[in-house]
């Protein structure tokens, strides 16, 4: 199936998708302020004259290109205070700064190759096989996995639960203005005839990513020259070897099970890898004065993290971060849901993704090493031109889904929400997460109760429900009781 | 920072005054009597989540533990907040989506990008040419390379333009 699948990946024309998706990824993700979530969302309305395998595999390759982008940034960009959100950036934009640039990058960009595929070699081998079992899966089953992504994604992440559940609320009042599809009847809609069709997810998310944070960005803008870090130092000695392959294998077995489960994606990972390699390191002290270990293994997290968010999102239609609710909702555009039947049903284009997902990453390490001096220019476009650009492709993105006006004075009501949520600290996944999985979960929780004619308990009495549940109770008391010690510790201190 | 708090207490009111709107009106769905669970049920357990999170977020920031600011390589921390920008920013946005079916996306697209980026600190006389060979370009792509035709305005029946 997966030979198949290079067949039709290998054809020219889809080569250049995947180059071109890997290239614009890499572009979003080397420059601050655009992400590839909003980039996906952008292209949403763009790619509709495409057929749905060129459309996504183009967002496939956004998709692991912006990982690899972020990290040029991190190590090259100088701005201090901002790295305790990059892992890479602790030790990346040390050693750049130290004159180690060159190994740094190295380090990353083949970190992430090795991470990237390993585990696509494991999605690769995982998803048909978690497919054959989530294809016995019920609506309860599937409330019980909704609810502890919801719950994972908004509380446990993050410094404020509260605000976290605050801002999936909002994406799922969100998701629910429009007309309920099994009902018929319309709910929060104002009367206004364009609410009826619901608030378009394309409309959203480029209204929180693009106009929310070109709107904070504006509010705080850096003034002044953008200090790029000069790359120094040389790029791949026995030394660098040596130092580097434990940590990348460290990170992609790290990295792959936390994206697999319904954990947060790549953040998590990040923190972890490099707990680990501090902790196994020989020379500690060099950590936070550039050790090349906490590069190599944050990096290859990142990625192998990114790969397993695949695999809840391809077999269970389970989208755990932002930008794979996004692509959840590209897939729906094209009436493709999906779930454990899109190995069945769409088997062609499934296995062409994947294998794009191959070659893509052996673009991006081409694209991100040897080519690593084009980023750097990018990297430098004067900050007023950059954010009127997100503006300008926001504003047009919007208007391309419908060509209405009344779409982009939802956008602007909705920058301005993403704008004072970035303020005050309510995350913005959870909002896109919620946006996109409430429909899904109140179409299930309504069927599980149909079928047990509306019986509450019949949403916790599956096997499979049941232990999801505990599983989740125990998590949320883990948390808390970590929550607790770390206040104590503060204290103490 | 007495500014910063009220601010947060506003937008911890702004959510749970969404959720009193949600439970509100959420009883004027119509729903049959027939159905198990109907068009009604979601919407209140949303509304809840939303009244109860807002009202946690107002305690929250009486008690002092008032949100973190979200970092990023191009933001400044250690500057006020520059609210002549941002208000800037929203005043061309509105500029941009009322003048599309007035006179047209590309002049309203050039507008938007240019006003962007002169409020942002744009020399004038850079972002102008910038702003206008953008817009053309989009309005040409659009409507030959994807076949969107976006409202070409003042430039109806120009050639390459008008799609």
């Amino acid at each position: 199936m997966l030979l198949e699948g290079f067949a039709t990946a290998a054809q020219p024309e889809y080569l250049l998708y995947a180059l071109l998706g890997v290239t614009l990824g890499t572009a979003v993700g080397v420059l601050p302020g655009i992400g590839p979530a909003m980039t996906v969302a952008l292209l949403l309305p763009l790619t509709y004259t495409l057929e749905p395998t060129a459309a996504l595999i183009i967002f496939a390759g956004i998709y692991y290109g912006g990982m690899y982008g972020g990290s040029t940034t991190s190590i090259l960009l100088n701005t201090p205070g901002e790295s305790a959100s990059i892992v890479t950036a602790l030790e990346g934009n040390k050693m750049a700064k130290a004159g180690r640039g060159a190994a740094a990058l190295a380090t990353a960009a083949i970190g992430s190759f090795v991470a990237g595929t390993i585990a696509t070699v494991l999605l690769t081998l995982l998803a048909p096989a978690i497919a054959d079992i989530a294809v016995q899966l019920g609506p309860a089953d599937y409330v019980a996995l909704m609810v502890v992504a919801f719950t994972t994604v908004a509380a446990l992440l993050g410094s404020s639960p509260v605000r976290g559940l605050a801002s999936l609320g909002l994406g799922l009042f969100i998701g629910l203005v429009g007309t309920d599809t099994l009902s018929g009847q319309q709910r929060f809609t104002l009367g206004v005839a364009t609410l009826a069709d619901g608030i378009d997810v394309v409309v959203v998310a480029v209204g929180v990513f693009a106009v929310g944070e070109a709107l904070y960005v504006a509010s705080r803008l850096r003034h002044g020259p953008i200090e790029v870090i000069p790359i120094g130092g040389r790029w791949m000695t026995r030394e660098f070897w040596a130092r580097s392959w434990k940590p990348w294998l460290r990170g992609t077995f790290i990295g792959f099970p936390i994206g697999t489960v319904p954990a947060g994606g790549a953040d998590v990972s990040t923190f972890l890898s490099y707990a680990a390699e501090k902790k196994l390191a020989k020379r500690p002290e060099e950590f936070g004065k550039g050790a090349i270990e906490g590069v190599a293994g944050p990096e290859a997290a990142n990625n192998a993290a990114a790969a397993g968010v695949l695999v809840p999102l391809l077999t269970l239609g389970l989208p755990t971060t932002a930008t794979a609710a996004v692509i959840v909702a590209a897939f729906q555009s094209y009436g493709i849901q999906p779930g454990p039947l899109l190995f069945t049903n769409n088997g062609p284009m499934v296995w062409a993704l994947i294998a794009s997902l191959y070659i893509g990453n052996v673009m991006l390490l081409v694209l991100n090493l040897p080519l690593v001096k084009i980023w750097v220019k990018v990297l430098q476009i004067p900050r007023p031109y950059l954010y009127a650009g997100i503006l300008l492709f926001a504003a047009l993105g919007t208007y391309a889904v419908n060509f209405v006006v009344d779409d982009l004075i939802v956008l602007l009501i909705i920058g301005v929400i993403g704008f004072f949520m970035r303020r005050h600290g309510y995350p913005v996944a959870p909002l896109v997460v919620g946006l996109i999985l409430g429909p899904m979960a109140e179409e299930q929780v309504r069927r599980t109760l149909q079928i047990s004619e509306g019986d509450l308990s019949a949403l916790v009495t599956s096997p499979f429900a049941a232990v999801a549940y505990s599983i989740l109770v125990v998590l949320l008391v883990v948390a808390v009781v970590l929550r607790l010690r770390r206040k104590k510790s503060e204290v103490m201190v | 920072m007495i500014a910063a708090k009220i601010e947060e207490y506003a937008f911890g009111g702004l959510v749970a005054s969404i959720g009193v709107f949600t439970l509100i009106d959420a009883g004027t769905i119509a729903a049959r009597d027939d159905n198990a669970v109907g068009p009604r049920a979601f919407p209140y357990a949303v509304g809840i989540l939303l009244v109860a999170t807002g009202i946690a977020a107002i305690i929250a920031t009486a008690r002092g533990k008032l949100g973190q600011a979200e970092e990023g390589e191009d933001v400044d921390e250690n500057v006020r907040t520059d609210w002549v920008t941002v208000g800037k920013l929203v005043a061309v946005l509105i500029a941009h989506l009322v003048l599309i079916d007035l006179i047209g996306w590309p002049v309203a697209a050039a507008l938007l990008f240019f006003g962007a980026a002169w409020s942002l600190g744009a020399i004038w006389w850079k972002a102008l040419p910038i702003a206008v060979v953008l817009a053309l370009l989009v309005q040409v792509v659009f409507a030959y390379g994807l076949g969107l035709s976006l409202p070409a305005g003042i430039f109806e029946g120009v050639p390459f333009l008008d799609g």
